[in-house]
């Protein structure tokens, strides 16, 4: 089978099943386009940098309001 | 967007959070406002990623190797294909987790958790040269807001890390809260040394000896300096013991390895 050539890495789908948000505890939404792990009780998007989600308060995006309505 | 995360027990009122404004703590010798610890020991590890095995080498002639097989028999992965989750924090470099799933059976897996994103990459690149990609995962995480469910792992590991942690008993209180019941962590970190001579001797080594490897082998003599400040400053193996206590573990019990300069603690989440 071919596999699709991709730069960099995926990030590993059963380390996505277990993250949870490390304020909140509560489940993550996976924003695969965005390459991000979004926490809407801490309005907080963790970013996924070359395949590895960078899990940390400090370096996530926090969340628009309109983001939040979606 | 997909939910990912199923099934959850978790206690959401427990937040680790900012810690009070104005605590302070140590950085090797010097007294730093506690919101700057991270930031001077990631610093550290930006500078010395790629050689940071090699210079453990160095440093401890080769007794690193010898203190992390002696944790990796007491983490004791199953040989058969039982599934056994072991989270190593600090790992970066993947060195303790590539131990375990070698000495583990087919079902034995290892997440590693490391606040520095070099660190990190340098273990990754390690992982997928072995071949254990796909054993062995990466995620950049504070081992002191672990983004981790409870009851996630049969054995959380952190080798030499612990003290780099600026909130010790938050660390602790994480990874008894994401260890199954019955599950151990294990804690390998410089101790005191607690033989005559060999503490002079020891005394010497780390203050002249160290910080003038670093500069000759990693070109930073600093980084090395903190090194050994912060080594001096770790508490003893007792006091160590009941930290771990006071985090909930049970039955805590350590082990003292070449007289003294490193300990491998160990406590049950029971």
């Amino acid at each position: 089978m071919i596999q699709a050539q991709r730069p960099g890495h995926d990030v590993d789908p059963k380390l996505l099943e277990i993250l949870v948000c490390p304020l909140t505890k509560a489940p993550l939404e996976y924003d695969r386009d965005r390459q991000e792990l979004v926490s809407r009780a801490a309005r907080l998007a963790y970013p996924i940098r070359d395949g590895i989600p960078i899990m940390l308060a400090d370096e996530a995006r926090k969340l628009d309001e309109s983001e939040l309505t979606r | 967007m997909t939910d990912l995360s199923a099934d959850q027990n978790t206690d959401r009122n427990s937040q680790p959070g900012a810690g009070a404004p104005g605590p302070e703590t140590h950085f090797g010798y010097r007294t730093v406002p506690l919101t700057e610890k991270q930031s001077l020991v990631d610093d550290v590890f930006h500078k010395v990623a790629r050689r940071y095995d090699i210079m453990n080498d160095f440093m401890s002639g080769g007794l690193h190797r010898v203190w992390k097989d002696a944790l990796v028999s007491k983490v004791r992965p199953p040989q058969s294909a039982r599934p056994f989750e072991l989270l190593d924090l600090a790992g970066g470099t993947g060195d303790v987790s590539f131990r375990v799933v070698k000495a583990g059976g087919a079902g034995t897996r290892a997440t590693v958790a490391d606040i520095n994103t070099e660190m990190l990459a340098v273990g990754r690149e390690r992982a997928e040269k072995r071949g254990l990609g796909d054993k062995v995962t990466f995620t950049e995480a504070n081992a002191e807001a672990l983004p981790f469910p409870d009851h996630s792992f049969d054995a959380v590991t952190i080798a030499f890390g612990i003290r780099n942690v600026p909130r010790i008993p938050l660390a602790l209180t994480e990874m008894r809260r994401v260890l199954k019941p019955g599950g151990r962590a294990f804690v390998l970190e410089f101790s005191k040394v607690d033989v005559p001579l060999l503490d002079k001797i020891y005394e010497t080594y780390s203050f002249k000896v160290i910080p003038e490897l670093g500069k000759r082998v990693a070109g930073d003599a600093e980084p090395y300096q903190y090194l050994v400040e912060s080594i001096r400053r770790f508490p003893n193996a007792e006091v160590f013991a009941n930290m771990m206590r006071e985090a909930g573990f049970s039955r805590v019990d350590f082990t003292r390895m070449t007289g003294g300069v490193v300990a491998l603690h160990w406590g049950w989440r029971i």
